[in-house]
């Protein structure tokens, strides 16, 4: 009887870890460079709010020896991060530390390179991406939209 | 009397050496290939402007760089076409190449007049470059989405 009543709760927190598994999903999501342009193709993407997103980021260029990555900004700040970004340098991938305008971002690839992110999607919204290299954010960007 | 006569043979002979230069604009080979080379050239020629708008002159030997490599492209574009029209895409590439590496050269400067007329130069060279080829596969400098300085577009 003790032991059934002290298991109650664990019942009752893995049913809502159960649940919470259950009702938010996981979801794939793949973006590339449109080859050696200085575009995003797709660049527009879908998820759910509160999804456990896996991205990955085809860098598909074939001629052009330049760098890109994939970074979700929050909403009005992707020049400004970028601007911070070109400050931090390359050692720190064109991104400043620790910004916490950042909601996710893959690390800078070469052509022919995939590199992924894993993050939980904020609330919905309409979310900018971009290219943090030198230059790239003023033509590779996109927007993630954020569904309820 | 004599100054409209010029006029109108100035305007004739213009008009005939534009026929001729689209007259000479041949097919290519693998025209989508040729299509994406000089997109990839125009993109590159949009970043290195908007890299002197932005008065970043120590970039654009790193943009130099990058229309060198993507030079590669139109290469492998025309690698199929008969030898004439590939001697001839090659030495006007050949033109786009000095040009760009002018543009970098004069960078060094610091003087955005100079860099200016460089960056000029390579437009009008990549101009000639696209004239080799039908209309449709143009992508001339400047024909792309011009960047907005203050910022992305998106939100």
């Amino acid at each position: 009887m003790l032991t059934s009543l002290l298991m109650l709760p664990v019942g009752f927190v893995g049913y809502q870890v159960f649940a919470a598994s259950v009702l938010v999903p996981d979801v794939e999501l793949s973006v590339a460079t449109d080859g050696d342009l200085l575009a995003f193709k797709p660049t527009t993407l879908v998820c759910p709010s509160g999804a456990h997103v896996s991205l990955t980021f085809f860098h598909t260029g074939k001629y052009i020896r330049q760098e890109h990555d994939w970074v979700l900004t929050v909403p009005g700040q992707a020049a400004a991060v970028a601007k911070t970004g070109l400050k931090a340098g390359e050692r720190a991938g064109y991104l400043r530390p620790g910004d916490r305008r950042v909601l996710a971002a893959t690390r800078l690839c070469g052509k022919g390179e995939q590199v992924s992110v894993q993050f939980t999607a904020p609330s919905p919204g309409s979310y900018p991406f971009m290219c943090s290299y030198p230059g790239h954010g003023e033509f590779m960007r996109g927007v993630l939209n954020v569904t309820p | 009397m004599a100054t409209k006569t010029l006029a109108l043979l100035l305007t004739v002979v213009g008009l005939a050496f534009g026929g001729i230069r689209e007259g000479c604009a041949a097919d290519p080979k693998s025209p989508e290939l040729v299509h994406t080379a000089l997109r990839i050239l125009a993109s590159v020629y949009a970043d290195m402007d908007a890299k002197l708008k932005n008065q970043q002159f120590d970039r654009l030997p790193h943009e130099n760089q990058e229309f060198q490599d993507g030079s590669g492209a139109m290469l492998d574009a025309i690698a199929g076409d008969p030898a004439d029209f590939k001697a001839t895409v090659q030495a006007s590439l050949e033109m786009t190449r000095s040009a760009a590496q002018h543009v970098a050269d004069l960078s060094k400067s610091r003087d955005a007049a100079q860099v200016k007329s460089a960056i000029d130069a390579l437009a009008a060279s990549m101009r000639t470059l696209n004239g080799l080829f039908p209309e449709a596969l143009r992508a001339e400098p400047g024909s792309l989405p011009a960047p907005k300085h203050g910022g992305p577009a998106t939100p």
